[in-house]
């Protein structure tokens, strides 16, 4: 796919094995104690807000956010734009509204923030359930891109064997940074990668508005000649149509960015491991500066992707344009086979590499610990078990997670599965956020209200993503022969968000009316419990 | 009742009203702690910050023999004021943010012909404005963080030193 010498091909094999060999000792020397579940789950709260902000916007900047935001971009212009600024804007929304009283609500898991006033399994159970339904997806979609990524980096002749080899390698090194570096180790690989991909994102970002001279305008020409648009490349629409049915399309996936991203587990979890509430502001406002600032240099790759590379070429590799990163380093280099161009190709797929592995180690930790601690510790020892037990369950649901994620990345990898973000995300946007914004500044929040939030959201993403247009129906969809695309639209936002904070309220009022005792209960305890919601007071 | 702040954005203050309860079934029920009855004077709760941030030092604000009713008073009367200064920040700076997000996609979608107004050479309205957010985001940030510092964290600091007495590390251990 990629005409390039077999010196570049060794010097990026000797790149991807230093990066995972420093890696696995990183997370093997800071690897928790065996029998402590704090150290294990939060680790210390060691971290220094810089620390922790970083980790934060590791964890957020996943492999999809970087591959397919710059893909989109390149290919529709000014829909990626939007998009860039949606997922930013996701998690100061994040910061501003949850993250100061989420940190003093929750110790591990997003269930103990949930069940903090609420006893009971079913609310354990609930909270594992909507856990697992939004970080599974995401874990799939991007297992199974790393098996066609890494084959196109490496330019390995197209075979079954070779992705699913890929998916595999992965996945072990994956469930090996979850399952023995707990949260300080993949903290630490969250940094690392962090570290490197502004890094790099800042030469390349350099090097195409060096190509243009440092002069906007011309980057922009050159973008709408190159991407084949014209003026339209700078308009809205490129991507889902300028029919009215695309635009509220469009509409509904920004809202459904904005308010999904930033709620998935794997993120919030990095809150608990904040020291205090200033520790938590601080480490937001690091996170939220490099996302932001990552944005700004995606749009400039991405634009500059478009204009150096061109669409054909891009969805001549991928349709979606998800390869758009690496096809632009290849052309920044310099002449094929330079020494520029084999080193700036190479970082370039360091980065790509390790971002793929930070970020699934992050969901795959998300998913075990709340396996063990929701599922394990909570409902089925109802909170009796030995933190050392704990522990050991935590490293093998790690590895049941890590494992079935292979299974279904190896199942589905010759399919379109880009939907499965969008899953994830509608899951964020319609289950969790409802639920934590209700538990956090709801009073009258009562526990069937809970169950139908968390189940009824997630329930109504996932149905009405099964029969929407991105699943059959359009040529780009998973099954474009098929046609049960009842829902006429690609993200499930606009009505399954309503739906899920619907449900929470009125299964609220009905707990007000059929149970009044258990309701008044429940808000006596949401009252004691304010002082350390809000002042983290005990 | 205690006072209530004014509401910069009223609509958004009735969603704000839904969203935490306050239009709910239980409004009544003690919400806020009552005042009349303990006969302090109504701007207590407004005052209690300034006098807090004074420290413990303070005379009047240590009455070491005070009855318990008043401790619980003015604990009550401490988290008041903090959940409202909260409640203020929260809800200026998350529909700051969202709003002005939501009107953004909004005038992109139905409004093309405004935002692809060309501001210089190739830079058209839409793309200026996106990438303006970002920039004024760090700003944002910055502003958040100073008056949560200000309007917030002393409250926060007053409301732990009460409920915590004995300890000063006990209030930020979990």
């Amino acid at each position: 796919m990629n005409d390039f010498s077999s010196g570049t091909q060794a010097l990026v094999l000797v790149l991807f094995t230093t990066l995972v060999t420093v890696t696995l000792l990183m997370c093997v020397m800071a690897g928790p104690d065996r029998d402590d579940l704090a150290n294990f789950y939060t680790g210390y709260l060691s971290l220094t807000p810089l620390k922790n902000g970083l980790a934060i916007a590791g964890d957020y900047i996943s492999a999809a956010t970087v591959l397919s935001t710059t893909g989109i971009i390149a290919l529709s212009g000014y829909d990626g734009y939007v998009l860039a600024v949606s997922t930013a804007l996701s998690l100061v929304l994040l910061m501003f509204l949850l993250a100061e009283p989420l940190r003093n609500a929750g110790r591990f898991t997003m269930g103990d923030v949930l069940a903090r006033n609420m006893s009971g399994r079913a609310v354990r159970i609930a909270a594992c359930v909507v856990t697992l339904s939004a970080t599974l997806p995401f874990l799939v979609v991007q297992l199974s891109g790393a098996g066609s990524l890494l084959t196109f980096i490496l330019d390995i002749p197209y075979a079954a064997g070779a992705r699913t080899a890929c998916i595999v390698i992965v996945g072990t090194l994956m469930i090996i940074y979850a399952a023995i570096g707990g949260m300080r180790g993949t903290a630490l690989i969250q940094m690392i990668k962090i570290v490197l991909l502004l890094g790099t994102s800042i030469v390349v970002a350099a090097l195409v508005l060096n190509r243009f001279d440092w002069s906007p305008g011309d980057i922009l020409r050159a973008a709408q000649h190159g991407s084949g648009a014209g003026p339209a490349y700078l308009q809205q629409g490129l991507q889902l149509g300028t029919s009215t049915g695309g635009r509220l399309d469009f509409v509904s996936l920004q809202i459904t960015v904005i308010l999904g991203v930033a709620c998935l587990p794997h993120i919030t979890m990095r809150l608990y491991s904040a020291q205090d509430v200033p520790a938590v502001r601080r480490s937001m406002s690091w996170a939220v500066g490099t996302v932001t600032a990552f944005c700004l240099l995606v749009i400039i790759m991405g634009t500059g992707a478009a204009a150096l590379v061109g669409s054909q070429y891009i969805t001549a590799a991928d349709p979606h344009g998800r390869t758009s990163v690496l096809m632009l380093s290849q052309m920044l280099g310099g002449p094929p086979g330079s020494a520029g161009a084999t080193t700036l190709y190479s970082a370039v797929a360091g980065m790509v590499f390790i971002t793929l592995l930070s970020s699934v180690a992050g969901m795959t930790l998300a998913a075990a610990s709340s396996l063990a601690h929701d599922l394990f510790a909570h409902a089925v020892r109802r909170g009796q078990a030995e933190p050392r037990t704990e522990m050991t369950v935590a490293a093998w649901t790690s590895v049941a997670v890590g494992i079935v994620a292979i299974g279904l990345a190896t199942m589905v990898q010759n399919w379109d599965v880009g939907v499965l973000t969008t899953a994830a995300i509608c899951i964020g946007a319609s289950a969790v956020a409802p639920a934590l914004t209700y538990s956090l500044f709801w009073r009258g929040f009562t526990r069937t209200g809970l169950l139908a939030t968390l189940y009824g959201g997630a329930a109504c993403a996932l149905l009405l993503m099964v029969f929407s247009k991105a699943v059959s129906g359009t040529p780009s969809a998973v099954f474009p022969h098929a046609d049960f695309d009842l829902f006429p639209m690609q993200s499930t936002g606009l009505v399954s968000i309503p739906f899920g904070y619907l449900s929470g309220w009125l299964g609220s009022l009905l707990d007000h009316r059929r149970r009044a005792a258990d309701s008044r209960e429940q808000r006596r305890l949401y009252e004691e419990s304010e002082a350390r919601l809000l002042a983290a007071a005990q | 009742m205690v006072r209530r702040l004014k509401h910069p954005f009223p609509f958004t203050a009735r969603i704000r009203a839904v969203v935490e309860g306050q239009a709910m079934t239980y409004a009544d029920e003690h919400r806020y702690p009552p005042s009349a009855p303990t006969g302090w004077p109504e701007s207590y709760g407004h005052d209690a910050p300034r006098y807090d941030s004074y420290g413990r030092q303070a005379p009047w604000n240590a009455p070491w023999d005070a009855p318990y009713a008043h401790e619980t008073h003015r604990d009550d009367a401490d988290l008041a004021a903090l959940r409202s200064a909260y409640r203020l920040l929260r809800r200026i700076s998350t529909l700051t943010a969202l709003g002005s997000f939501v009107v953004y996609v909004v005038l992109s979608c139905y409004a093309p012909g405004l935002m692809g107004s060309r501001v210089t050479g190739e830079l058209s309205l839409g793309m200026a404005l996106g990438i303006l957010q970002l920039v004024v985001t760090f700003a944002a940030v910055f502003w958040y963080g100073r008056s949560a510092q200000r309007s917030v964290d002393p409250l926060a600091r007053a409301v732990r030193e009460r409920t915590v007495p004995a300890g000063r590390n006990a209030g930020m251990a979990r």
